[in-house]
């Protein structure tokens, strides 16, 4: 597993994770050493100056590290028949509360995933905003962000490299990474509105702006071909998201939209220059939070329009095709004691409504596996919160279909697997 | 005055089982709150707390949705970690939640930046100790153990 890891990856995790560390306990010192100090004379001075630093910038941050086992297909890196730790994310964030109705936030991400980031990782700026509430009233506000902001696309986007914010290891398939770029954040603007009733509390979130499509394994996903030399780019796009929460979580519905627009850029005789796709999609979300049994629901139906796609049996001609493709779960996750829980999770992922099985895909050139549009994983995971910081896991998969997985890891598309099997451990921090 | 013309012994036993059924509910009262969680906040800021109780939800505010006291500052919410039994008490008896319901907002806010999340001390000393301090801030304690 370590000879995945360049001597570089290592290097720069260990910095970081120093860095990581450092960084907390001078915040646990200084929360320390505040109420010490203001037994001096001094304290008005202390008092004044050192606790509105200390209150209005918060620094957190998260790690994870997983390892994978899997039979016929590889997720993250070369695990098939083998073990791999292709996957890596750390990230630290800085929040600002400069004036009541100001704020300032932004968030680095180092992140490696098997082939598609390669074994050094990429390191992107994940959210970088400014936050103005320019009205507010007793019962909610309504405010305004530009910058970089994250998608509120279903429960689960918003925070899904944070490992600590959702149950499994792999995120359900309907957040598939193969597609991450498309929904992971939005270069724009944001408009916010929260609402709260006797009945229960709204938020309303509206962004607008361009996408960060500029990845290769999206790339790859929608043209068939992981060799393609140029890069997707985003024309204006939205996305919005209605949430609403009875008893502060216990009851959580939302209603996610997105329509999404995405160029090429290339080279004059690329034949994939005028590549264009419209992606219209909606997710409905039902989660039940109670003290010992959660239960989650997300479904989503997506359009996709992939126009200009260059015909590899007539050069010079370009054809079109609108595959609408569908992705449900059921999850289950009990609390065996308050920090042990057990989840079970049904998944489905369909690439073609109009061809579930993908029998046609099969039957017509380049007569590429059935099992490439659609997966069924049946999920069973443990979760251990050691303290509120630590967290190790444990799942199970049982896939059928390959749909979700990876072009890179995976470059052989004909000989994908459509029955294999998972096994994944991962261990966390946050604070 | 009138009240003796009708004391006759039937109901001076009544009056004195009244009695007792008061002091039985006052030791009971009293008891109860001795070891009940109870919310705090900066001594300033104690009739705005009142008015908040009035119009808000206490589980808003820790759940982070009601920022601002009624006078238009901003409460800075204090509480213990998520495995600390005083918390785990707060949250179950005086906010009707669960510790995880509020890990998952705060998290929610964490790590999009769209929020802030609580501030963390480890013991109730220092809870005392930075509510006492810290402008605007709301906390709680466990008034059992800092009669101890």
């Amino acid at each position: 597993m370590v000879s995945l890891m360049n001597k570089f990856t290592l290097t720069s995790i260990t910095f970081l994770c120093c860095l990581l560390f450092s960084v907390n306990n001078t915040m646990a010192t200084e929360n320390v050493s505040v109420p010490a100090s203001s037994l001096e004379s001094d304290d008005f001075k202390w008092a004044d100056y050192k606790k509105p630093w200390m209150d209005d910038i918060q620094i957190h941050g998260f790690l994870s590290q997983g390892l994978f086992s899997t039979t016929g297909n590889n997720v993250y890196g070369k695990s098939k028949d083998s073990v791999s730790a292709g996957s890596t994310e750390l990230g630290l964030n800085i929040s600002y509360q400069a004036l009541n109705n100001l704020s300032f936030a932004a968030q680095g991400l180092y992140r490696r995933a098997g082939e598609s980031t390669g074994p050094e990782g990429t390191v992107s700026l994940d959210f970088a905003f400014i936050d103005y509430t320019f009205f507010r009233h007793s019962a909610g506000r309504f405010g305004v962000r530009a910058g970089r902001i994250k998608n509120p696309w279903g429960l689960y986007n918003e925070t899904r490299d944070v490992a600590a914010t959702h149950p499994t290891i792999f995120l359900p398939l309907a957040y598939f990474e193969r597609s991450r770029a498309l929904f992971v954040s939005m270069d724009g603007g944001q408009l916010y509105s929260d609402y709260d009733t006797n009945l229960g509390n709204f938020t309303f979130k509206f962004n607008l702006g361009l996408t960060n499509p500029a990845d290769k394994e999206l790339l790859a996903a929608i043209t068939g071909n992981p060799n393609i030399q140029g890069d997707l780019t985003s024309d204006l796009s939205l996305l919005a998201n209605l949430n609403y929460e009875i008893d502060n979580g216990k009851y959580v519905f939302a209603f996610s939209y997105a329509n999404l627009a995405l160029g090429y850029d290339g080279q004059a005789l690329d034949p994939y220059k005028d590549l264009n796709a419209r992606i219209n999609s909606f997710m409905l979300s039902a989660q039940y939070n109670g003290e010992r049994l959660s239960l989650t629901a997300e479904y989503a139906l997506q359009w996709n329009q992939f126009s200009q796609l260059p015909d590899p049996f007539a050069p010079g001609s370009t054809f079109e095709i609108s595959p609408v493709s569908e992705h449900w779960y059921v999850q289950a996750g009990y609390r065996i004691l308050d920090n042990l829980q057990a989840t079970l999770r049904y998944d489905s992922s369909t690439q073609d409504i109009n061809d579930r099985k993908g029998i046609a895909f099969s039957q017509n050139p380049p007569f590429l596996p059935a099992q490439l549009m659609f997966t069924h994983d049946i999920v069973f995971g443990m979760r251990w919160d050691i303290t509120p910081a630590w967290m190790l896991r444990a799942e199970y998969h049982r896939v059928h279909g390959s749909s979700t997985i990876s072009a890179f890891d995976n470059p052989n598309l004909a000989q994908q697997v459509a029955d294999w099997n998972i096994y994944a451990l991962q261990l966390a921090y946050r604070f | 005055m009138d009240f003796r013309l009708f004391n006759t012994s039937s109901t001076l036993k009544k009056q004195r089982t009244f009695c007792l059924f008061l002091c039985a509910c006052l030791f009971i009262l009293s008891s109860h709150s001795v070891h009940a969680l109870e919310v705090i906040t900066h001594p300033d800021n104690i009739d705005q707390l009142r008015q908040l109780e009035q119009q808000h939800n206490l589980a808003s505010v820790f759940a982070m949705r009601t920022l601002y006291w009624p006078n238009g500052e901003r409460i800075r919410v204090i509480v213990m970690p998520d495995d600390n039994p005083i918390h785990q008490r707060f949250v179950k008896e005086n906010l009707h939640l669960f510790p995880h319901q509020l890990r998952r907002t705060w998290n929610r806010l964490t790590y999009t930046g769209t929020g802030q999340a609580p501030s963390t001390v480890d013991s109730a000393a220092e809870m005392l100790e930075l509510v006492n301090q810290t402008k605007n801030a709301i906390g709680y304690i466990d008034n059992g153990e800092s009669h101890e």
